[in-house]
């Protein structure tokens, strides 16, 4: 094996290879940031163009025009940020080795086949038929589990764990998400209260300036 | 340059046009909405403003009736000097084959017999021939006994095809079955049977079926309505509705595993409801309301001779108001349904007592009409709406407080509706596309005549023009049949061009292999195309 490769060759390597791509890659140290962002921008678009197209019988919502940017927003960028810092906090606790570019890089990389399937799968939506849905499920299926192997593998190459302790980390990892989604309402919420506060001082001193 | 003069000229003029469109467009709405609420309808996307089916062409209250009759003594129909001549909270209201009105007066304790214009025939206030005495006790202590032959809060009323008149007599604890004459010609009581396990047996509402079965709704009776067969004997209940499945049922039936027997008996019975209200069309099919607040289950039900619920199966109907929400201002309300009404085309009829709305359904429960509303003492505003009956054009609801029925007459528009409906529910699709356009014409909101001319257009072979019209009526399923056809339609016709494609496609790749193998197109050119780094340059 030639490791020769461009970033782009490395992507197709890394995705065709679940079980040796990333161990490959964490010991030529390869990966491009630009890439993963480039990827997680295309995450964002997956989902857009699942909640936004699609064939009438499968996606009759899509046809309405009502839509709202956040929450697929969230979907997206939101979770993948909050699955890397999470990953990250937990795993560098746990004697992971991964830094956190390289875990951005991993798990981006790692998305790849459920967006590109995902793209797919809405594609087939305009021309298959409702009784012909088990190929779209099979092709959206498809990806999903893919990525999920190839973030699994990513993992365990990125923090050099063995196959339990990765599965581990990852379970923590959600729970860790989900702690920073609550902290983060929290954090909101508290800091709109605080600004409550120090905006009727401002205006109790205003009135009090006038009279 | 325009003046200030002509300036101020041009605004004067201005306001004076938009006051004057104003007021006409305000004059055209107060014409236009004659009855005391908008009507609405329910699109795929929730409701929409719709044109009145329904109007109100009358209110009938006693006096209307002629019931001053009653105490008339030179009227055949005298009861007595002090037989009041108004309605005091009438309960039910059931519209004969001969199409005469029968309606309950439950706080004058009689049974009015009405022609179809709604003027008194008949009161049945006392019978003869019962087999039931009372004792009472007057002021001097002395005990008399005697004949049961009043009525005593009655609450139903039904009247078979034979005149036979079924009256639910509620605190006499019977049901009477008499003549037009008002003798008794049987009484049904609390059946012996060890089936009947009611303490009390306070029949509310009843009817017959084609066989001569009375069917009886028995206050506190969850286990479906008594039947009785033709020679009067208790043969089982009909129909009980299930239970309706809630969170807080699924969560004490898992405690229940962890219980002891002593705390298991101490819990609190997950028991169905009983239906308030039924009717019963004429293939034999009984339909049936339950009235308590918000309930999804079982809400209304059309059984069959077995007692199933033939529409057990459907799980997108629902009945009455949808999320219980009001159009208007976006309150809760509690969706009670009190009556069901089938009229003599299989148009379905369903009351909500809370808001006093009439939601009128097709045989296949599509909703075709909202009419009616809660407020106010205006016409075709309802403060206890207690039956619904119908007949042709009219529909008529009896009023429990206001003491009054309000006569609804259908619209044009709603003619035009129910030309589209028979038609297509008789299957004739295409000559249904003409009254469906027309109702387009007058109500573009109206969802359920896109979705009539998609299935029309579907059914005579125009699958484009089906596509089309489903997605405005949002209808997925015509939609996804309609596609399927016109992929094979489309897939039939351009036979040769697919075979084509796909063979060219494949010749490339063959092409494309072979120029590979022989090093003539390299490997990887299209990733060659990126800037190439070299090795451990990323991290």
């Amino acid at each position: 094996m030639i490791y020769d490769m461009t970033p782009v060759q490395w992507l197709k390597h890394v995705i065709f290879h679940p079980i040796d791509g990333f161990e490959d890659m964490r010991w030529k140290k390869q990966g491009s940031l630009k890439i993963a962002l480039v990827i997680v921008f295309f995450l964002f678009v997956a989902q857009v163009v699942k909640s936004r197209f699609g064939g009438f019988a499968y996606n009759m919502y899509a046809y309405t025009s009502l839509f709202s940017i956040i929450p697929i927003l969230i979907q997206s960028v939101v979770y993948y940020g909050t699955w890397v810092v999470a990953n990250w906090a937990l795993c560098t606790l746990f004697n992971g080795e991964g830094k956190m570019k390289r875990v951005a890089i991993y798990t981006a990389y790692s998305l790849v086949p459920y967006i590109v399937c995902s793209i797919i799968s809405v594609f087939m939506t305009y021309f298959l038929t409702t009784d012909e849905s088990i190929w779209i499920s099979f092709i959206s299926n498809l990806g999903l589990y893919w990525s999920l192997l190839l973030l699994i593998f990513g993992m365990k190459a990125c923090h050099q764990y063995s196959f339990s302790q990765t599965i581990l980390s990852m379970i923590f990892t959600v729970v860790g998400m989900l702690l920073i989604l609550f902290l983060f309402v929290l954090m909101m919420s508290l800091f709109q209260q605080v600004w409550l506060f120090f905006y009727t001082i401002y205006t109790e001193i205003l009135y009090r300036l006038r009279a | 340059m325009v003046s200030k003069m002509q300036k101020s000229k041009i605004k004067k003029l201005t306001a004076a046009l938009i006051s004057t469109v104003m007021f006409v467009s305000t004059a055209m709405v107060s014409a236009v909405a004659l009855e005391p609420y908008n009507s609405y309808i329910y699109s795929a996307s929730g409701p929409v403003s719709s044109q009145d089916g329904y109007t109100v062409d009358k209110v009938v209250n006693g006096l209307d009736m002629g019931l001053e009759q009653l105490s008339d003594p030179s009227s055949p129909l005298f009861i007595s000097e002090n037989e009041p001549a108004v309605l005091n909270e009438p309960m039910d209201m059931f519209r004969s084959a001969k199409g005469e009105f029968y309606i309950v007066d439950n706080g004058n304790a009689r049974v009015l017999k009405l022609d179809s214009d709604l003027k008194l025939l008949k009161c049945f206030k006392y019978f003869t021939g019962s087999n039931m005495s009372v004792t009472e006790t007057d002021e001097n202590g002395v005990e008399t006994t005697r004949e049961l032959n009043f009525l005593k809060n009655p609450r139903g009323v039904y009247v078979d095809t034979d005149d036979n008149i079924f009256i639910a007599d509620y605190d006499n604890s019977r049901v009477i079955k008499c003549d037009q004459d008002g003798n008794i010609l049987h009484e049904y009581t609390r059946p012996d049977s060890t089936m009947y396990t009611g303490q009390t047996f306070n029949p509310s509402k009843v009817i017959c079926d084609n066989g001569g079965n009375l069917y009886v709704i028995v206050a506190s009776v969850n286990t479906g309505a008594c039947v009785f067969s033709p020679t009067g004997e208790f043969t089982g209940f009909f129909g009980a509705n299930r239970v309706e499945v809630t969170f807080q049922l699924i969560v004490q039936r898992m405690w229940r595993n962890f219980y002891s027997d002593a705390q298991k008996a101490k819990l609190a019975k997950a028991a169905p409801v009983e239906y308030a209200n039924f009717d019963i069309d004429s293939d034999g099919f009984i339909y049936t309301v339950t009235e308590v607040a918000n309930v999804k289950t079982d809400a209304v039900k059309k059984m069959n001779a077995a007692g199933k619920n033939v529409w057990a199966s459907l799980t997108d109907i629902y009945f009455g108001d949808q999320n219980q929400t009001y159009w208007s201002n976006g309150t809760t309300i509690q969706v009670r349904l009190t009556d069901v009404e089938v009229a003599e085309d299989g148009l379905i009829h369903v009351l909500d007592f809370t808001s006093g709305r009439v939601f009128q359904y097709d045989p296949d429960c599509n909703l075709l009409f909202i009419f009616g509303a809660s407020r106010d003492n205006q016409q075709g505003a309802f403060s206890a709406p207690n039956a619904i009956e119908s007949s042709g054009d009219y529909v008529y609801v009896l009023d429990g407080r206001k003491n009054d029925v309000t006569v609804f007459k259908k619209t044009v528009f709603g003619q035009c509706v129910h030309d589209a409906v028979e038609l297509f529910n008789k299957g004739l699709y295409t000559e249904a596309i003409g009254p469906w356009e027309e109702v387009i014409k007058r109500d573009g909101n109206y969802n359920l005549a896109y979705e009539g001319i998609a299935k029309a257009r579907y059914y005579q072979g125009d699958y484009e023009g089906a596509m089309e019209y489903a997605k405005i009526a949002f209808d997925a399923e015509i939609y996804d049949r309609a596609y399927k056809s016109y992929r094979d339609e489309y897939l039939r016709e351009n036979f040769t061009m697919v075979v084509v494609i796909i063979l060219l496609v494949i010749v490339l790749i063959l092409v494309y292999a072979r120029l590979k193998k022989k090093g003539i197109i390299k490997k990887g050119w299209f990733i060659r195309l990126f800037k190439k780094k070299k090795e451990g340059g990323a991290q």
